[in-house]
């Protein structure tokens, strides 16, 4: 469980993170979506006490992260795969990292099958390509068999099957009941791996709700009527742009309705005695949805949510 | 939390995450301890110490062969400690030692690591204690034997003039043991505060090195009185025994006091600024 109340990090007149209030749930993978330069990496450095916050505060199971006694045994984070000495083997650098926390040493063998490394766990850490040392990475935030797990961009030069395995075990951690917290800016990734989402813009929190509702919420996601009957598809805009709904012909003569829900359009059709060959929903894509969402910060100031699970 | 840890399996995973007493100070002295332990150029600097402090000794050595048998018998030295050489020899050769602290921080700055390692030991002060002590334990032996070198390799060149007596000789490793402690504790103080390996050791070099040469150039009572109180002047009036200006226990005393400060420095950097 984290908690995050009113948030804000200064650096002299930018306002990196601006009063930032969440709760990250566990047993769920909490996607953090932003731009770049939206407050996502100084967010995270804040949880972790690397970054101290100008106002409010970050808390982990209800505490400060520098007063855990065992940080690595509650929160598990990969915020920057290059933190690594370049001279020291992978299997030293995790050792040194469970010597810290009294994590017994078998546990970095352990992790180091986990992630596949075992095989060049003693070669230093500097011979890494991009994917392994974002393996390494992971193998230290699952060190501790923490009940908190943070990432940021885990799959930042990882190939398919590495992105894959990731996104299995950012399910699976979530599954186990942990509380799972990851940002990327692969919207196809994070549409495959998120529950919830956090998406912040300029440091300000724009959503925080379950992933279908904020595809749900997007403008591109719409109801698509087909009818043989001409006249028939034409009243039945009529009444619906009556009603203040929009819709729009496609080329093919389908109506595509946005604001109004499946059933609406469903019953109105049923009103007008209109025959229907196709009564669908159009899902936008994340992304589309995303897009949206950050394309004006202002525009989209009223969505802004204090609590969890709002809908956007 | 107890949500989470409930719904996982309990007994698993505390065999995993280690016993709940371990960590904390200890904890971080064993990190601090493999990690300098577990990067090569530690072993490059520990050979480079003992080759500089082996050439510096026999360097000294024959120096005070020279003075004790030329023409002018007024720069005769007599017959000297074994130690003595040690302790002229430190002055060089403690730069490489002085390395070797400073990389215990600035190497941490400069790779990145400080974020790693402030993940598992978020407290600062914990953290700057287990570097010190760290520090403070490998410099001290590292410096007893480079002071046993030193004297060794002083013995057969000094010959004649040399003078071998136990309890002379390792007072007088030990000092310089205890020197090289100090002032590798003073260098990671300054180390936490600067962060950049090249503004520590141009620091360090400063305070040790230039600053008393260029101001005894001034020949000032005040500004000697001054100089008397730098750490490198004190630790030498400390290894070298003199009296004047104060006991040599008052040098390693100022000594003391200066790597305490830097250490104070350090922690408050640490403290307040974003890693």
């Amino acid at each position: 469980m984290i908690t995050l109340r009113g948030l804000t990090k200064r650096f002299g007149a930018t306002t990196a993170v601006d009063n930032l209030t969440l709760d990250l749930a566990p047993g769920r993978v909490t996607g953090f979506l932003g731009p770049n330069g939206a407050g996502k990496s100084t967010t995270m450095r804040m949880i972790l006490g690397l970054d101290r916050p100008t106002a409010g505060e970050a808390l982990v199971g209800g505490r400060r992260y520098a007063t855990l006694r065992h940080p690595l045994r509650e929160v598990g984070a990969l915020l920057d795969a290059k933190a690594v000495h370049p001279g020291r083997s992978a299997r030293n650098h995790l050792l040194a990292m469970a010597r810290s926390n009294g994590i017994p040493s078998r546990r970095v063998d352990e992790v180091l099958a986990t992630v596949g490394l075992t095989n060049v766990a003693r070669k230093r850490a500097g011979t890494y390509s991009l994917g392994m040392g974002q393996r390494l990475g992971i193998a230290g935030a699952l060190l501790g068999d923490p009940g908190v797990l943070m990432f940021d961009e885990p799959v930042n030069g990882l190939d398919p099957d590495g992105v894959r395995w990731v996104r299995e075990l950012m399910r699976s951690l979530a599954a186990e009941g942990r509380t799972v917290f990851v940002s990327s800016h692969l919207m196809s990734e994070m549409q495959l791996t998120a529950d919830q989402l956090v998406v912040v813009g300029k440091g300000r929190l724009i959503a925080d709700a379950p992933i279908a509702d904020v595809i749900g919420g997007s403008s591109s996601t719409a109801v698509l009527v087909r009818s043989p009957q001409p006249a028939g598809l034409a009243e039945l805009r009529r009444r619906l742009v009556a009603a203040g709904i929009a819709v729009e012909q496609e080329n093919d003569g389908a109506l595509v309705v946005t604001g109004a829900s499946i059933a609406q359009v469903g019953d109105l059709a049923h009103d007008i005695g209109v025959r229907l060959h196709e009564l669908s929903v159009r899902e936008a894509s994340l992304e589309q949805a995303y897009m949206e969402l950050t394309a004006g910060n202002v525009e989209y100031g009223a969505l802004a949510t204090t609590g969890s699970g709002a809908r956007v | 939390m107890t949500m989470a840890t409930t719904t996982l399996h309990s007994a698993d995973r505390s065999t995993r995450r280690g016993d709940p007493t371990g960590g904390g100070l200890s904890g971080a002295v064993a990190s601090e301890w493999t990690k300098l332990w577990s990067v090569r150029s530690v072993w490059w600097n520990l050979l480079a110490s003992a080759l500089l402090m082996a050439a510096a000794a026999g360097q000294e050595a024959i120096y005070v062969v020279n003075e004790n048998t030329n023409s002018d018998p007024a720069d005769d030295q007599g017959v000297i400690g074994l130690g003595t050489v040690a302790i002229s020899s430190v002055l060089l050769a403690q730069f490489t030692v002085i390395a070797l602290a400073m990389l215990v921080i600035t190497a941490e700055y400069a790779t990145g690591t400080i974020r790693a390692t402030l993940q598992w030991t978020p407290s600062r002060g914990r953290l700057l204690l287990a570097k010190t002590a760290v520090v403070a334990v490998v410099t001290f032996v590292v410096g007893a034997l480079l002071g046993a070198l030193g004297s060794a390799i002083a013995d057969p060149v000094l010959g004649e003039w040399g003078r071998f007596r136990v309890a002379e000789t390792v007072g007088d490793v030990l000092a310089v043991a205890a020197y090289l402690s100090l002032i590798s504790v003073f260098t990671l103080g300054l180390g936490t505060a600067l962060r950049s390996a090249v503004g520590t050791l141009t620091t360090v070099f400063m305070i040790l090195m230039v600053v008393p040469t260029a101001l005894g150039v001034l020949d000032n009572e005040f500004v000697n009185r001054l100089v008397d109180g730098l750490p490198g002047v004190a630790g030498y009036h400390f290894m070298s025994g003199d009296t004047d200006p104060y006991p040599p226990a008052a040098g390693l005393v100022l000594l003391a006091a200066w790597a305490l400060a830097a250490l104070l420095a350090g922690y408050a950097v640490l403290r307040s600024r974003d890693a």
